[in-house]
């Protein structure tokens, strides 16, 4: 097996994810923290977060069918998922939690469906492309020479 | 500081995975680290006799929130340092007037960490 080649890819991809504004620079931090006491550590809290973040958001569903909106669960159901997305990075979710809580404030429902959806599509998309950088990361193996990956 | 001379850390937060980055912030330390999900269990600790040097507050949790458990802790008697980590800028008044020691807005880097902690006088 070509791990350059893997290694290349997973490199190229983690760079798409910051290009294309799906992470911010706390990816960075999470990162930094990942040592030999703590190898899996990035993969483990982003696990982490798709778990609690899709929690959140079958909650978020829930209340958005009912036929009276509370507006003020809503808000503080979509704050709780911003502030996971701004700890671990995920940029693009972050804009469109902040979007929704605007339309929470004016009481816009319907923006505040339009919001919804465009969270759920960055989050399963955020979700698949992290899923295919963390098995490259394992088809690629252990580095030999700890290179620090360019930022 | 808590008896023993190894500092001992709640983290009080309902996120799982930011409990997880703080732990492993805080694992870089050797400190002695519990984490509990929300304010009413954050008191409960104390209530049961047990002593921290630091506690890392969130603000949004279910049952009782950071800004109600830190004045709770305040109301007990507890001279805790108190750091409120939140994304909600807005609470930085309320949380300093419940008896926060500092404020900080998530997200919680390690330099931002790092600095508490010299402030605090927690790293020798």
């Amino acid at each position: 097996m070509d791990y350059v080649h893997l290694r290349r890819q997973a490199a190229s991809l983690r760079k798409g994810l910051f290009d294309q504004g799906y992470l911010d620079e706390q990816f960075y931090q999470l990162e930094d923290l990942q040592d030999d006491a703590s190898p899996n550590f990035v993969e483990e809290v982003v696990t982490l977060f798709f778990r609690d973040s899709a929690r959140l958001m079958a909650n978020i569903d829930q209340a958005l069918d009912k036929c009276v909106k509370d507006f003020n669960k809503l808000d503080v159901y979509m704050q709780q998922l911003k502030g996971s997305c701004t700890s671990i990075g995920a940029s693009r979710m972050k804009t469109e939690c902040t979007a929704f809580r605007e339309c929470c404030r004016d009481e816009n429902i319907e923006g505040c469906m339009r919001s919804f959806q465009k969270i759920k599509r960055e989050h399963s998309v955020l979700r698949q492309k992290l899923e295919s950088y963390f098995q490259l990361l394992r088809q690629a193996g252990p580095v030999e020479c700890a290179t620090r990956p360019n930022k | 500081m808590a008896s023993s001379q190894l500092v001992k850390v709640l983290i009080v937060d309902d996120d799982n995975f930011t409990r997880r980055i703080y732990k492993t912030m805080l694992f870089r330390f050797c400190f002695e680290i519990t984490e509990v999900e929300d304010g009413k269990n954050a008191i409960q600790q104390f209530v049961d006799g047990n002593e921290y040097d630091l506690v890392l507050m969130d603000k949004h949790m279910p049952n009782m929130d950071g800004v109600e458990a830190t004045r709770t802790l305040r109301g007990m008697g507890i001279p805790v340092k108190i750091v409120a980590i939140t994304d909600d800028a807005s609470s930085k008044d309320t949380f300093m007037d419940a008896g926060a020691d500092k404020f900080l807005l998530k997200p919680l880097t390690f330099s931002m960490l790092t600095d508490i902690l010299k402030s605090f006088n927690f790293l020798n």
